[in-house]
């Protein structure tokens, strides 16, 4: 049971409501008077040169209010980190899909029908599809760089040479990681406004709202006040929604018309051109102690960035570092490349490259426990981080349920006795994974979180906060964390809609920050509103502020109950003494974090660490290839879980993508052509595809989360690929190291083991 | 040209002039403003755009408007009576079926067909039931537990 009254406590989410009701207006359902519909010309060259685009009948269709190409925009080159982007293709088409020219009409069938119209000339240009290709000299250049290269990462600790020769053991293996969508239900949508004076208002799906306004700002060559980014409810992002093309152009439509446009990607179009993950080939050398200690770690990633740098080089980066916080690394040999390639953009999906690697990790892992003979459970146990550690990086655990997640699952799995009495063609499989609660590394300009908390006359709360609530309970994680901090019920909080008008510079909702960052920021807040609310009320009460307290929504004096105030008459009575003055709290919390050095990388990223372990068990069909899950468990150290049920639907959810990603999915492509950008040929999960999901919540309480809470999105997934993995191998003896885990190869590594 | 049709949406009768060639997705979601009815593909392969077409689940995004002339269409909105949630609605709420909410008025519609029918389905039934409705959120564990709770409750939501 919690020690609180709101926080630690399973509940709904405080809008589950709206949504149950079909009340809730996602992005795709806003309506504005005078609205025109938006739609985009698409490449259908993965790398051509635009000789010339011919607008004029598509303009003259009667319902068509604004035709735009390049010309039309301001050609600044921009991008979230590099400077790759334009709004419209100008010279060239970098990959199928890429935003050549778009049409707003009054309704969506014109619009449909003026693409039709657009008369587009096209050169192609040799085009390279996979990275490796890519850098060879004689490929084709994407953005005239030397070898497309985007960025390259390196990172040498210790000597792995030396190490390597110490070990008892060295295990080589490569693996490949494959591109797969986010697939979250609602495409990437937007509606954009105009005033008069030029001033845009973005109703956006996205995760990074105050950063997607920066960015724009200077994509439209605009001051950042003719800019303000709203977020209504969406539907989904898992990482994709963050900067997207579709948004600027939209808002170039609004621009040239002077009206509200709404754009919404219809399916194909959002796999054709939304940032899938990251493929990547990655070479791994591990080198061990007969008794299992870990000596040293050589790495080589490349990935595939597609046709303009979105966060992929991050990404990379991501997978080329993270795991050495896991285990306790002394000695690192590292590299990452990230390659430009004539595909669909990639970026951010749920795990940002430490999926990738882990997938990698915990498979190397798998094997050298068996090539020592120990088991994989206590190799990681022996190895893995712990609870005051500083880890090879700088990266201070404050807390670490490594351990105790393991124990958890292999006590609920009966991982012992599975593992023992083997059962051909059954198997049970384990992984491990660290992550982060916000990532400075990331996130540069500053590190930290911010709330405002407005206590009105009537009493009601309401939170204002720049993160971002995709779907994953955040907004009510806040709410329990103010109605915890001030005392009151829950149902008198509300969340208000992110809007930079008057939110907080959030940084937004990735790396698993939002509970950490968002949520010591509202809490800050709240404290700030309570003080002023309780020095309101110490007058009224003749008391001193320190002696009251707040329970229940009435205010009390400590140790004499019957000198008290309600909440509410206090926000009333405070309001008519200060001229109409609603309490408004601000705070913030800034973490001690550090931005690692751009060579050594050294230094502590994050204020918080989360852990977990997952067991997969499986039953391999060896006649079809066909691997059928049959339990899953799942521990994660949580730090605290503010909100266990919500906590829950993120791992389930989490499991359900990774096993999606493991079995079943995988962008298929033919010269950068995507053959299948629809939920019948790219197949996610569905409710008989999936195991029953035992979710353990490990609670050490983080010094430095709110309650003691750390994130949970990302780790929920990470492990996923290689339990299920390490548990086909346990079942069948055969080992597959390239995602996705398909019926041919199993059968082709089975044929190949035979002969 | 634009055809007479009649619509019963809700236990309410609609009256409009269309193209023949419109979706009931679109009709439902544009010309009545009923936003609850969500497109998440548009070619039938998600259920987000689900509605009961006298008490059988389709995909509106599929069924041309015209194919609903006189029948009984019911949408999310159509569930709660005088502010009283649907008891799947209740249950989806308090088992935590909902995260991001875009698949929730499908599968909530999907479901009541099922419970229709079928008021007391074997767990497998359930997610036989649901397989044309895609949730990226949930993993379904949630889903398929408050459905339970009603089954096992007799159609009230359940403890």
């Amino acid at each position: 049971m919690s020690a609180y009254r709101v926080v630690g406590h399973p509940l709904p989410q405080i809008d589950a409501r709206e949504r149950a009701l079909g009340a809730a207006q996602f992005v795709s359902d806003l309506k504005l008077p005078r609205m025109l519909f938006g739609r985009v010309l698409r490449s259908p060259h993965p790398h051509a040169r635009i000789l010339r685009i011919d607008t004029s009948k598509a303009k003259a269709l009667v319902g068509v209010k604004a035709v735009v190409t390049a010309e039309d925009t301001p050609k600044i080159p921009f991008g979230p980190r590099t400077e790759d982007w334009t709004i419209l293709a100008g010279d060239k088409v970098r990959f199928v899909g890429d935003e050549v020219a778009a049409v707003a009409a009054v309704d969506e069938e014109t619009a449909e029908e003026a693409l039709e119209l657009i008369q587009v000339e096209y050169e192609e240009l040799p085009a390279v599809f996979d990275p490796l290709e890519a850098m060879r000299p004689e490929a084709p250049l994407i953005h005239d760089k030397p070898k497309n290269i985007v960025s390259e990462f390196h990172l040498t600790r210790g000597d792995v040479e030396e190490a390597f020769k110490e070990s008892d053991f060295v295990h080589s293996a490569s693996y490949f990681t494959s591109q797969v969508y986010q697939a979250y239900l609602e495409p990437m949508a937007c509606v954009t406004d105009i005033d008069p004076t030029g001033k845009l208002t973005f109703y956006l799906a996205t995760q990074i709202p105050s950063m997607t306004r920066l960015t724009y700002a200077k994509a439209l060559n605009l001051p950042l006040e003719k800019i303000r980014v709203v977020v209504p409810y969406y539907g989904g992002a898992f990482g994709a929604k963050m900067e997207t093309n579709l948004h600027l152009i939209a808002a170039i439509l609004s621009q040239k018309t002077g009206r509200p446009v709404r754009m919404v990607n219809p399916r194909q179009e959002d796999f054709m051109a939304g940032n899938p993950r990251v493929p990547m080939y990655i070479d791994l050398r591990i080198g061990v102690k007969k008794d299992g200690t870990l000596m040293g770690k050589e790495v080589h990633v490349i990935g595939a960035a597609g046709g303009r740098a979105v966060y992929s080089m991050v990404i990379v980066a991501t997978a080329c570092y993270r795991v050495d916080s896991l285990y306790r690394f002394q000695n690192l040999k590292t590299k990452g490349l990230t390659v430009y390639t004539n595909t669909v953009p990639t970026s951010c999906f749920r795990g940002f490259g430490n999926a990738q690697m882990t997938f990698a990790l915990e498979s190397s892992m798998d094997m050298i426990a068996e090539a020592i003979g120990m088991d994989p459970a206590e190799l990681r146990i022996r190895n893995g981080v712990r609870t005051g550690d500083v880890s090879i990086h700088g990266w201070k655990i404050g807390s670490s349920g490594l351990a105790e997640c393991i124990d958890k699952a292999t006590e609920a799995s009966h991982w012992k006795e599975k593992r023992a009495e083997k059962r051909f063609p059954r198997g049970i499989g384990l992984a491990c994974c660290n992550h982060v609660s916000g990532n400075r590394a990331f996130a540069r300009e500053f590190d930290g979180g911010a709330g405002l908390v407005r206590i009105g006359r009537e009493g009601k709360v309401l939170v204002y906060h720049g993160e971002s609530d995709m779907g994953q309970g955040q907004k009510t994680v806040f709410a329990q964390i103010v109605a915890e901090e001030l005392g009151v019920p829950l149902d008198w909080v509300e969340v208000a809609w992110v809007d930079t008008e008057v939110s907080p510079f959030g940084m937004g909702s990735f790396a698993t920050r939002g509970t950490v960052f968002g949520g010591n920021g509202v809490k800050a807040a709240a404290a700030e509103a309570r003080r002023q609310i309780l020095e309101l009320a110490a007058e009224m009460l003749e008391a001193n502020p320190v002696d009251l307290e707040i329970k229940e929504g009435m205010i009390f004096v400590k140790g004499a109950p019957e000198k008290s105030l309600p909440f509410k008459r206090a926000a009333e009575e405070g309001l008519y003494r200060r001229g109409g003055a609603p309490i408004v709290g601000t705070g913030f919390w800034v973490p001690d974090t550090v931005l690692p050095d751009p060579v050594t990388k050294y230094g502590n990223i994050s204020p918080a660490y989360p852990f977990a372990c997952h067991i997969a068990e499986v039953e391999v069909d060896t006649e079809t290839g066909q691997v059928n899950l049959l339990n899953y468990v799942a521990a994660h150290d949580v730090g605290r879980a503010i909100n266990p049920q919500t906590t829950e639907g993120q791992i389930h959810g989490g499991v359900a993508q990774g096993i999606g990603w493991a079995l079943m999915e995988n962008m298929i492509t033919e010269k950068g052509r995507i053959l299948n950008p629809n939920f019948r040929d790219y197949v996610v999960p569905g409710p008989l595809d999936l195991p029953p999901i035992k979710s353990i919540l490990v609670e050490p309480i983080d010094p430095n989360g709110p309650f003691g809470a750390k994130g949970i999105g990302e780790p929920a997934l990470n492990p996923v690929p290689a339990a299920v993995a390490n548990a086909i191998y346990h079942a069948i003896g055969v080992r597959i190291t390239e995602l996705p885990i398909t019926p041919e190869k199993i059968l082709k590594a089975l044929k190949a083991r035979k002969r | 040209m634009k055809h007479p049709l009649v619509l019963l949406v809700n236990e309410e009768r609609y009256e409009l002039e269309i193209r023949p060639n419109r979706t009931l997705l679109e009709v439902i979601r544009e010309d009545l403003g009923l936003t609850g009815t969500k497109e998440g593909c548009g070619t039938g392969e998600c259920g987000a755009c689900t509605v009961l077409l006298d008490g059988e689940p389709i995909n509106a995004c599929l069924t041309l408007a015209l194919q609903a002339h006189g029948r009984k269409v019911t949408t999310i909105e159509g569930l709660a009576k005088g502010g009283q949630l649907h008891p799947l609605q209740e249950a989806f709420i308090r088992y935590g079926a909902i995260q991001c909410g875009f698949c929730t008025p499908g599968m909530i519609l999907t479901a009541k067909a099922l419970l229709d029918k079928k008021p007391k389905p074997e767990e497998v039934e359930i997610r036989e039931a649901l397989v044309g409705n895609l949730c990226r959120c949930t993993g379904y564990q949630k889903i398929v537990e408050a459905i339970m709770s009603l089954v096992r409750a007799g159609g009230k939501p359940g403890p």
